[in-house]
Parts: structure tokens; sequence; C-alpha cells
């Protein structure tokens, strides 16, 4: 027993609680506002297209809904693999406890899931669901029958109200996806007892590095998917979605900077240690991987990229880095906020460390599969609901001007 | 066609919800026990079921009835908030029977530990031992009385009860400072510890002894001028004396 504790006791530097030896809150917990962030973010970009008509965008619009709902599937899976008993999260939804913010998340996520993201995606693709069903054989053609919900009018009149009602929803969809993942900086912020996390900039913080994140994974996947089917990509499209990338990050950038200085010149008596923190245990994850190569990098190449005189492939080529940096700093800023968090003692006078599982609920191949799982449930989707601009059915109405199918 | 002017894709989609919102209050139905909600956010049936427990526990006061040669010397002991049945079991039967139930009491070496076997949360000042290395094989009771605790002899180091600072100092810089060279130590804490405690340095010129630019000690001591730094602050309140972070 003696040796354990010498071992331990070489792993945390300075004066810390018997109980913050060990973390609560692994990577699980990483993962889990880092996907609920894409989500946000890929609607927010969806938007862009749908409400303020941003028409360059749309080869990406669709995409955009489906990875958003794809990754919305997968959002409170690490939250119920580390509670360990997912089954209880049903009785959130049948008794609702009103006073606890976490509970309150299961009626976010239903209120996202439900009312915006597949009612917005059902009015979009009900005309090629509808037109599908005809053209389609087999399997397919039953499913498309079905998922219409017999709304099998495709008259110019209905298809306009389909893209009225999905505006509408789309202008409901931005304040939603501020408060599914302004919620997640919220839990954080609110805990007074951490000086790390207690900040009202934190929602604030957190939605705008999802709309960075959100919008870095569309360019990602629309460049390797267009790639795998043997398309030219849009570079107009490329080039609008580099730009709104590179204001997402200054506005990010700005903010945490913000943040970052309030911090200093306040100088309360946690930033001694917070400093410490930062120039020890979070030196790679912080200064290296999100600032160095998550925000100036990408920053830098996008300016470069966009701006300057480079023919269009060296420019995909900068655009698809920047995106992939983006990702690895997103992906720090999370760790740096739920890890840093309960590194450093609230004695404030030591640190400890965080020691990952390999296997096991809470390891890292589980994190592995997580963030893969939304990549699978994104490719299943495509084949049930195309995004690309190239298949979308399109009507022909007949010279007579009835309002049914050819 | 519209249904009284409501467009078809509205009606479905009503319809489907409707059968959402259904199934949700079926399930409430279902599943919320009827009593939930009359007190508060949980089952009030919950409350009768542990009332209807079978109640295992006597309570010190029925013990003392019967053993108050025992409970006397215990109350003036270190174990006197320790409540007999700690040790020796639930009791109520052998309250209501006491000749056909006998509670047992733990004479092994393993059950001691539970409570003094070292543990860094446990409060400074705990008798805590190290069980492997303490008197190894020998029950407990051999030298200590759990009614009155008293320990055979005079502790020879202040870890035997102070573990966790003396645990925490072994690996700081100051290692090699004993114990008495910032603490007066009365002989009578050694008995009665908590009635005569032990004094620390009231003063941050106690400190300056080692530490000030002046003070006679090594080069490799770090040292301060004690008229600007910390200001009004007294040393304690910023460095652990048991583990100085400060280099």
């Amino acid at each position: 027993m003696v040796t354990n504790i010498m071992t331990g006791l070489q792993n945390i530097s300075g004066y810390i609680y018997p109980n913050e030896f060990e973390l609560h809150w692994g990577i699980l917990i990483v993962v889990y506002p880092y996907l609920t962030g894409l989500v946000a973010g890929a609607f927010i970009l969806a938007s862009l297209e749908r409400v303020f008509n941003v028409k360059v965008l749309q080869p990406v619009y669709r995409l955009s809904l489906l990875s958003a709902l794809a990754f919305l599937f997968v959002a409170p899976l690490p939250l119920l693999v580390h509670l360990g008993h997912p089954e209880r999260s049903f009785e959130m939804f049948l008794t609702p406890y009103t006073s606890s913010a976490m509970a309150m998340f299961g009626f976010v996520y239903a209120w996202y899931l439900m009312v915006v993201l597949l009612l917005e995606i059902w009015f979009d693709y009900r005309k090629d669901m509808v037109i599908w069903s005809k053209e389609k054989r087999g399997l397919m053609r039953f499913v498309y029958r079905i998922l219409p919900l017999g709304v099998t009018d495709v008259s110019e009149k209905s298809i306009l109200f389909d893209n009225k009602i999905g505006r509408i929803i789309t202008i409901i969809g931005i304040p939603s996806a501020f408060l599914l993942h302004g919620y997640v900086g919220f839990i954080f912020g609110s805990v007074k007892a951490n000086p790390w996390w207690s900040s009202v900039l934190m929602p604030i913080v957190f939605l705008f590095s999802a709309i960075v994140s959100g919008i870095a994974l569309i360019l990602i996947i629309y460049m390797v998917t267009t790639m795998f089917r043997l398309k030219t990509m849009s570079m107009p499209c490329l080039n609008k979605l580099a730009e709104f990338l590179l204001y997402a990050i200054i506005v990010d950038l700005s903010l945490e900077s913000l943040d970052f200085i309030q911090r200093l010149y306040e100088s309360e008596e946690s930033i001694k240690i917070l400093s410490e923190m930062i120039s020890s245990r979070l030196f790679l994850s912080l200064i290296v991987s999100q600032v160095i190569l998550g925000s100036i990098v990408p920053m830098v190449s996008l300016v470069w990229a966009r701006f300057g005189r480079l023919p269009d492939e060296m420019r995909r080529m900068a655009y698809f880095i920047a995106a992939i940096l983006v990702q690895v700093g997103i992906f720090s800023t999370r760790w740096n906020v739920v890890i840093g968090g309960q590194l450093f003692s609230k004695s404030l006078r030591g640190l400890t460390v965080y020691k990952m599982q390999l296997f096991g609920l809470e390891g890292l191949l589980m994190t592995g599969f997580l963030l893969i799982l939304p990549l699978i449930i994104l490719y299943l989707l495509s084949k049930l609901l195309p995004p690309w601009p190239d298949s979308e059915a399109k009507v022909q109405y007949s010279q007579a001007g009835d309002h049914g199918l050819r | 066609m519209n249904v009284l002017g409501i467009p078809k894709q509205i009606l479905a989609l009503a319809f489907i919800f409707t059968i959402i919102i259904a199934a949700l209050v079926v399930a409430r139905m279902l599943f919320i026990p009827p009593s939930f909600g009359r007190y508060g956010h949980y089952r009030a049936d919950a409350v009768d079921e542990v009332i209807a427990q079978e109640i295992n526990y006597a309570g010190y006061e029925a013990c003392i009835e019967c053993h108050d040669e025992i409970y006397e010397p215990k109350e003036k002991s270190h174990h006197k908030g320790v409540s007999c049945e700690v040790c020796h079991g639930p009791a109520a039967k052998h309250v209501q029977a006491p000749d056909e139930f006998v509670p047992g009491a733990p004479r092994k070496r393993g059950y001691c530990p539970l409570c003094h076997d070292y543990n860094p949360s446990r409060p400074t000042g705990f008798p805590q031992i190290i069980t492997e290395l303490h008197n190894p094989g020998k029950a407990c009771m051999t030298c200590h009385d759990p009614h009155n605790p008293l320990l055979p002899h005079t502790p020879e180091e202040c870890s035997a009860c102070h573990r966790e600072i003396a645990n925490t100092k072994r690996v700081s810089h100051h290692a090699s400072l004993a114990c008495v060279r910032c603490h007066t130590v009365p002989d009578e804490h050694l008995v009665h510890p908590k009635f005569a405690l032990a004094q620390a340095p009231v003063e941050r010129e106690f400190c300056g002894e080692c530490h000030a630019k002046d003070a006679d000690t090594g080069r490799d001591v770090p040292r301060i001028d004690l008229d600007t730094h910390g200001e009004r602050y007294l040393c304690w309140d910023c460095h652990y004396p048991h583990h100085p972070e400060a280099r």
C-alpha cells in the first residue's frame, strides 16, 4: 500500500485532496461536447444557405443537415456509456425534474432532434422521396413510400409550402442550435467552485467553437465525398466555406483571448495554479494543439489560400489541412475544458494527472468507436437520402399544368 | 387535397406527433408509480416500504440498561462516539431475547483497521497504523482494550497519529526537519492529545529563522526579504509548511 501511495504521489505535484487523485470525468465527457458542437455547427452552416440566402453553399446544404443528424444520434451516447445505466435516462422524460440542468438536456435534445432536424429534413426531402418511390424498386421503393407519410402531392404549391415551412423551421432551429450547444457550455460555466470553468463567457465560447468545428467538418466531408464520388468540387462553395471558417476562427479566438486576458487581469487566487497547469500539464494540448496548431496555423493558411494567388489544387489542399487542424484544435479545446478543470486541486496548491484507459467502457477504443459511429450513420443516411446536388429529384410538370407527375 | 384548409403535410405530421405524445402519456400512466410526487420528486410509497422494514438495530440506550459496567469506562474513552453495535453488530433481537441471540464481537485482526488503517483522507490526529507493519499477526485486543482503547505505551513518533502529514513531509523539502523544530509539544499531548494541543508558529519571523536574507543556514535554502516578500500575509497563507512548493 505504501508503495502504491508513493507511486501515486510521484504523479501529482504540490498538495491535492485525496478525492482529487482520480478524475471522475474522462475522455467520454470530452467527446460529448465535441459531438454536440459538430451538430450545432453543421446546422448553423445549413441555415446560412436556407435563411441567409448564401446560395453558393447550396452543394453542402443537405450534407450539413444529414451530418448534423448523424452526429446528433451519437451525441448522447458518451453520456449514457459514462453513466453505466442507459435505461434510466428514459425516466428523465417520464418524470421531468425542471431544476436540474442536466435532466433538461433530454428535452433540449428531443426538441432539437424531433422538431428541428427531422422535420427540416422531412420537408426538404419529401418531394424527392415521392419521386424516388416511383423510380426505385424493391425494398427502397417500400421505404420511400412510407417516409413521406402519405403526402404524395408534389404540385408546385405543395413544394412551395414545404420550402416555406422548411425556412421557418430553420429560423426556429438557429436559436435551438445555440441552445443545444450553449447548454453544454452552461453546464460547465455554472460550476461556481471551479475557477477554470466558472465563467459567463463559457456558453458563448462553446457556441463559437461549435460553429468553427461544424464548418470545418462539413468542409472535410464535402471534399472527401466529392473525391470518392469522382465529381468536381464547387470551388466557389469551398471558398465561401473557407471564408466562413476563417471568420468563425477569428471570433472564437478573440473570445477565448478575451476570457484569458480578463482572468489574468482579475488575477484571482486561482491564477497561480492555473498558470502552472497551463505551462505544465496543458502545455501540449492548449498552447501547442489548441492555440498554435488548431487556431493560428489554420487561420494563417486560410488567409494565404483564400486571398493569395494559388492554383485551385493547392488551395483545396490548404483548406483541407486547415480543416483537419481545426478539428484537432477543437477536440483539444474540449479536452482542455473537461480534463483541465479537474487537474488542479480545489486547494489551489497542487496538480494531478489524467490516466486514460485503453479498453473498457470509458477507454480510448470506445472513444474511437463513438467518433467513427457518426460517420457510419452518415454513410447509411446518405444511401437513404442522397444529399448530393446531382441526385436531387426533379419534378416534371405536364404542359396542361396538372399537379401530378408525368 | 387540403382538409379544412390545412395542408396535408401538417395533418400527417400532426398525426405522427399525436401518436408520439399519446405514447408518452400512456408510458407515463404505465410506468410512473401512483404515489410519485405526493410528497416531492420521488415515490411516496418508498417511505412506507422503508418504515415497514424489519428493525435490526437496538440503539446504544438499550445496551446501557444491562451493560452499564462497560458503558461507563467506554463513555470516558476515545471510543465514546462509537456506538456498541458498530463493532458488535445489530442487536435488536438480542434485546428481545437476550439468551437466544448473542451478538458477536470481532476478535480478529482485520476489523479494527477498517477505521484505523492508514488512509490519507482520515483527519489528522486520528490514530492510524500500517497494518502490515504494526505488530504483524497479533490480534488488536492483545494490546488494546476496545472499550477503553488507550495506547499500551506513548507513541514514539508523531506519525503514529499524524501519518498523512508525515507522508507528505517525507517527500517535501522539509523532509529532514524534525516536527519539534517548528512545533512545541507539551508532554501531556502524548497522553491526552485533545486536551493539550501541540503549538505551531504564529509569526512570520519564525520561518525567517531559516529563510530570511541574513539567516545562518545552508546556501541551498531559499531566501526572501521579510520586509518586502508577501507583505502583510503570514508565510503559511501561501506556503504549505509540510510540503513547501516554492523553490
